[in-house]
């Protein structure tokens, strides 16, 4: 089985495949971080950011350049990549694709929702979605007011349909509960996401399981950490865990118990994946838990480089382009708030 | 030996451009494109750099000037072919161009924004207008027959057009009407489903006409469409559907006056929009349209009246369709003006760019009164650098000249090689195999002949060759044609090397006349040397016939093939003049013989073009000051070759000349004799001539003796050196000449003194690379060089006989096209024949060309490229060089039409 659908994988996704391979040539390198790290202004960004793969990207911006021109200008070209990619794919493939944007709608319908219930524009809520999230359907959102209403309406024929069967409720959508619906969604999602690659076998599973069990078990300890003095019950906590990490069932289990860090910690240290990472917290360069955890996920993306005939590699670069994306945000906006201490605390992308 | 033997002598010079006339300098110099600039920065980052100011004034130009070329070519202007190569803009010019820019761009931005408001107004108006037509017809459908309005009795009974029971339901019934498009309406029908619970009635039909999307300005289909519904609540819900589906909604007439008003009001417009422009009648509509109160129109209607306040404001004095009009007429006028510049300004902008690319190489002297680029020139152009100096000096008028001086290197120059267009061709592929190191023998020049006769060895046939030539001579003679020479890809490639083309045509036609090949049939053009009438009995007398085999009437009659004697006087009348007689292709032997004349042939050719190549080597040695390598290894190289491989073509020569048709029958093997050579062989066998053993011993003598001397030789001499005669005056690199040239030229220079910036700089840039004796790695080197050689020398001569398989292959091939194809055709009748000999001749055309010509003639050039760079050019060719890039504005792209594709 194993030898056949490598045979078979170069004839539908060989091109993808290559064609990834190049885009994940083209990050940008340390020198290249060195370099961004020591510019003055945006403009200094902007002259940097031509001699790399990036290119005249920003050419047509008039001036002044602003922070969050540059991340528009960033996501469009990340975004036709990703379209070129999902046009030219075939199925398996395709439904991968599909999976991946999934997360991006469900920030994108949150979001949204948020939006309405903040009584903002809808107008103003769409500049902020992520262009990788966007359908058509998306700008209906604010029309349901409970969450079945939302899926019968406005959801049911969008790939987010199947993950809403866990979250139906009559409840109004506050604030608590559409963060609540996020939860949901996105442990559905991931689970479901989870279930697609362990299906698909080959060396497809044998990278993405790892990291979508990394994102799951990730989800957890985030959910729990930001649960800590909120309302939210712990039986409520722990419907929330996506279920395909490695920290499933006796995990968990512990997680939804955990009354603050130094317990959260202790149910990590059984993991002798997680422990090193709670380890480096707060250590020499005073890294919170998140920048741990996006450090661990580069390291794995790029590991998954290193094995060919698998879909893996294409999540691999969205997310490593969304990491650098993420990096040069963060030293413009060092730049541009002349706060030069933090600059150097992007996540390295090795 | 002219140009081509050798790569140009190259010094590094030392550009002293004072500050202010450094920009007008290096014009000139990228006009001319002598030199090649050094990265003095390279550990700078781009943004740090001097210039970079000036660089980000340029790209702002250019994203002017991509907007311009951009909003011109949508308004279908065509753009002039301006002049050439217009000079980069003087500095002082820079700044006014500047600003005529942006002013232009600002007026053009204004301009557009305008007409796109006005056309989307008159978009809108359009779009409401057919609405209104449309869902005219709607409610009467939608009363008639939706069984919804039955539970209203009252409706059901008043007639149907009577709008005031409609505003008895007022509260409840509410309309919403718009435009969709065509692909989104089956979603959006279906999601009102699902939002509103069914509460609603969706009406729509398609509009026959086709409108322009106002935001992407595309021509779609759209649909008209009507939702009625009951409650406010719904209503919002619908609203915000619409709005998520992009749908262009209008205020639908609630009463029947309202109604009647708007349609009485649009009815006779209509009449004018269809008897007038389309675009400009519209917008009157629009105005009388406003003043009946039509309020909240669609989001984008709501700014046309403030828009218009500001045209009259503008002192527009006419009325607004005029307004578009003459919008549209000015927006021309102003892209006209600027399409007659546009073209020269990117050239410009372009050039401007890369002069400050290049001043931003180069370093900052102490003083900061000038600026030091170090370049690569050529020494003979040195001249003409000093002149374009001057003139960039004269030009900004500046009071100190800018000067240069040459300054002594260690570092490895750029190889420059001049072309031209024949020689072009075969340089590149000398260079696709690597870029020659800085004055080493250019193999180039050598291949201008040996390839296309190595290649026509291959594809001997002078009708197939004749072809080529013609196709080729086409090419060159049309090589001006802008259609070839901008043709694409394929095309493209058989233009750039269209004079190895002609040449590989003569040769293969030469070749075909040896061979005696034409499209496989052989020609008779002297008359052949063997009589075959000679072989009859009746032609000789009675002794003779008792002494030879000679043939009668029974013996052809009986026998299949017959054997033609050349024993037999009068049978063979001597050679034929020129090539193989063409008797030969009747013969059934006629491989046997080919054949061996093919093989010898390609031996003999292939070890002449190997030692062609270690010969080669000596001119390398001798011009980079090595001369123990001649004697320590291209002497011993060529030894060994010319013992084994060279007595091989003296046997075969020797064997040719030496035997005749009487004793053919004693002629030793040559190939026995060879394999003896090695062997000593117990049994003294015939041999070719007296003494051959001895001959043969002493050359396997000098073949053993070679091969130490090729293994140890230079490791030794060099460690010897090393210990004690260190000051023999060999240096190691090539590169001292330069040097010592460089140095006079700096005494001669010496007025002018170098400055102690420079000094310091020169030392940073040229760390004398001092090479480590390293006896070991030597050792090691000259082995695997040697071992590489030796064998190589055996089976490289084996290769070369790909040069007969070719041949052959292309002969078998060429003539098995004839006996299936033309054979058959001729073979028919006469009376069909005619007819069917037409379809037959073109298929064989379409054959021959794409078989033979195509095919044949791509493998036979692989392989020819392949004797070239592994069989000869392995040698004595390095090929470790970079290329000479000098700084020309002729290499910036002309086409500014690439723009367009970026944007």
């Amino acid at each position: 089985m194993l030898e056949t659908a490598e045979l078979h994988f170069n004839v539908d996704h060989g091109y993808l495949e290559g064609l990834v391979r190049g885009c994940k040539a083209s990050l940008l390198t340390q020198q290249d971080y060195v370099n961004l790290v020591q510019c003055e202004t945006l403009e200094d960004l902007k002259i940097h950011l031509q001699t790399t793969e990036y290119g005249n990207f920003l050419a047509n911006e008039t001036n002044p350049l602003t922070v969050s021109k540059i991340d528009t200008e960033m996501r469009k070209k990340l975004c036709r990549e990703f379209d070129y990619f999902r046009n030219h794919s075939l199925e398996p493939l395709s439904t991968f694709f599909t999976y991946m944007t999934c997360s991006y709608m469900i920030d994108n319908v949150i979001l949204l929702m948020n939006g309405a219930l903040q009584k903002k524009s809808v107008k103003e809520v769409l500049a902020k979605c992520h262009p990788l999230g966007r359908f058509t359907e998306m700008e209906a959102v604010n029309i349901a007011e409970t969450t079945s209403d939302l899926f019968k309406a406005v959801l049911v024929e969008t790939p987010l349909a199947p993950f809403f069967q866990d979250c139906m409720s009559e409840n109004t959508l506050d604030e608590l509960n559409i963060e609540l619906l996020r939860n949901k969604l996105y442990k559905s999602y991931l689970e479901a996401f989870y279930k697609f690659c362990k299906d698909h076998g080959d060396v497809t599973a044998e990278i993405m399981c790892p990291i979508l069990e990394f994102e799951a078990d990730r989800r957890a300890l985030i959910i729990t950490l930001n649960s800590f003095g909120t309302e939210l019950s712990k039986e409520d906590r722990e419907t929330l865990f996506p279920t395909c990490g490695k920290l499933y069932p006796e995990g968990l289990h512990l997680l939804a118990q955990a009354e603050d860090f130094e317990q959260m910690k202790r149910v990590a240290d059984n993991y002798g994946v997680y422990k090193p990472l709670f380890e480096a917290v707060g250590g020499p360069g005073g890294k919170t838990l998140e920048d741990v955890f996006y450090e661990r996920e580069v390291e794995m993306n790029v590991l998954a480089f290193n094995r060919q005939f698998h879909y893996g590699v294409f999540y691999a670069y969205v997310k490593l382009k969304e990491q650098e994306m993420r990096n040069i945000v963060w030293i413009a906006e060092c730049i541009s708030q002349r706060h030069r201490t933090k600059i150097n605390s992007y996540i390295p992308i090795l | 030996m002219g140009s081509l033997f050798r790569s140009e002598s190259m010094c590094l010079a030392q550009l002293f451009l004072q500050s202010g006339t450094a920009y007008e300098c290096l014009s000139a110099l990228g006009e001319k494109g002598l030199v090649q600039f050094r990265d003095l920065n390279q550990n700078v980052s781009s943004f740090q750099r001097k210039f970079v100011g000036e660089v980000k004034r340029c790209e702002e130009l250019e994203r002017i000037l991509v907007y311009l070329v951009q909003e011109i070519t949508r308004a279908d202007i065509p753009l002039p072919e301006g002049e050439a190569s217009p000079p980069a803009p003087p500095l002082k010019h820079v700044l006014e161009m500047q600003e005529q820019l942006q002013k232009l761009e600002v007026e053009l931005r204004e301009v557009t924004k305008n007409k796109e408001k006005l056309r989307k107004n008159l978009l809108e108006l359009v779009e409401y207008t057919h609405m209104l037509r449309v869902t005219k017809t709607f409610v009467r459908r939608n009363v008639e027959f939706e069984p919804t309005y039955e539970e209203f009795p009252a409706l059901e009974n008043d007639s149907l057009l009577d709008y005031s029971c409609m505003q008895r339901l007022g509260a409840k019934l509410g309309f919403v009407s718009g435009l969709i498009q065509q692909g989104k309406v089956e979603a959006f029908e279906r999601m009102l489903w699902r939002a509103c619970k069914g509460y609603t009635i969706v009406t729509y039909a398609e509009l026959d006409e086709s409108l322009e999307d106002p935001e992407t300005g595309e021509v779609i289909k759209w649909h008209v469409f009507l939702i009625s519904f009951w409650g406010e609540q719904i209503g919002h819900k619908v609203k915000k559907i619409c709005d998520c589906y992009h749908c262009h909604v209008y205020p639908y007439p609630n009463t029947a006056e309202e109604r009647r008003e708007i349609q009485e009001g649009l009815n006779t417009r209509i009449q004018d929009l269809y008897t007038e422009v389309t675009w400009c009648v519209p917008l009157k509509s629009c105005q009388s349209l406003a003043i009946p109160g039509v309020t909240a129109m669609g989001a984008g209607t709501q700014n046309a009246p403030p828009l218009e306040v500001r045209l009259v404001d503008k002192n527009f004095p006419c009325s607004a369709p005029q307004v578009l009009h003459k919008t549209e007429d000015y927006l021309r006028q102003v892209l006209c003006k600027a399409a007659e510049s546009v073209c020269s300004r990117v050239v410009q902008v372009r050039k401007m760019k890369a002069i400050y690319h290049m001043l931003n190489m180069c370093s900052v002297d102490v003083t900061n009164k000038c600026l030091i680029a170090e370049v690569w020139c050529p020494e003979a152009d040195l001249p003409g650098l000093r002149r374009a100096l001057e003139e960039g000096s004269r030009e900004s008028g500046a009071t100190i000249p800018s000067f240069m001086n040459t300054i002594p290197t260690k570092e490895t120059p750029p190889t420059l090689i001049r072309t031209n267009k024949f020689t072009e061709g075969f340089q590149n592929i000398v260079d696709a195999y690597g870029v020659g190191s800085y004055r080493e023998v250019n193999p180039a020049l050598f291949t201008i002949i040996t390839f296309p006769f190595l290649f026509a060895v291959m594809f001997g046939d002078f009708g197939h060759g004749f072809v080529m030539f013609l196709f080729a001579l086409f090419l060159v003679l049309n090589e001006n044609h802008p259609r070839l020479s901008q043709s694409q890809e394929i095309l493209r490639m058989f233009f750039n090397g269209r004079y190895i083309l002609l040449l590989m045509g003569l040769f293969s036609v030469y070749t075909g006349l040896i061979y005696n090949d034409c499209f496989s049939k052989s020609v008779n053009l002297f008359g052949s040397g063997w009589n075959v009438s000679a072989m009859y009995s009746s032609s000789h007398s009675q002794e003779e016939q008792k002494r030879m085999v000679l043939w009668n009437d029974s013996t052809i009659r009986h026998s299949r093939t017959l054997q033609l004697d050349p024993n037999i006087p009068g049978v063979f009348r001597g050679p034929y003049p020129f090539g193989i007689d063409p008797i030969w292709n009747l013969a059934t032997n006629r491989l046997t013989f080919l054949n061996s004349f093919k093989m010898k042939m390609s031996v003999i050719l292939g070890v002449i073009h190997m030692t062609f190549g270690v010969t080669l080597g000596i001119f390398n040695h001798l011009h980079f000051r090595k001369k123990f390598n001649i004697y320590l290894v291209s002497v011993p190289e060529i030894l060994f070759m010319l013992s084994i491989f060279g007595y091989l073509i003296f046997m075969i020569i020797y064997k040719w000349l030496a035997y005749s048709a009487e004793t053919s029958r004693e002629a030793p093997s040559i190939l026995i004799e060879f394999i003896n050579m090695f062997l000593f062989p117990s049994s003294e066998t015939h041999g070719l001539y007296p003494g051959q053993a001895h001959v043969q011993r002493v050359l396997l003598a000098l073949t053993v003796l070679a091969v130490p001397v090729l293994f140890l030789g230079k490791p030794l001499f060099l460690l010897w050196l090393h210990n004690g005669r260190s000051c023999f005056g060999v240096s190691r690199s090539g590169y001292t000449l330069v040097r010592k040239d460089s140095e006079e030229e700096v005494s001669l220079l010496g007025s002018q003194d170098i400055e102690e910036g420079s000094n310091r700089m020169e030392e940073g840039c040229r760390e004398v690379t001092c090479e480590e004796f390293n006896f070991g790695e030597i050792l090691m080197t000259q082995t695997i060089h040697s071992i590489e050689y030796c064998l190589g020398c055996i089976s490289n001569t084996a290769s070369y006989l790909r040069l007969w398989a070719l041949s052959l292959a292309h002969a078998q091939l060429s003539d098995v096209l004839w006996a299936m194809l033309m054979r058959v055709g001729l073979r028919v009748d006469t009376t069909y024949g005619v007819l069917l000999l037409l379809p037959v001749m073109a298929f064989f055309a379409v054959l021959t060309i794409f078989i033979l010509l195509v095919m044949e003639g791509l493998s036979a050039f692989l392989h020819a490229i392949r004797l070239h760079w592994v069989e000869f050019q392995n040698k004595f060719y390095v090929g470790a060089g970079t290329k000479f890039v000098p700084f020309s504005f002729s290499l910036l792209s002309s086409k500014f039409c690439n723009d367009d594709d970026i944007a």
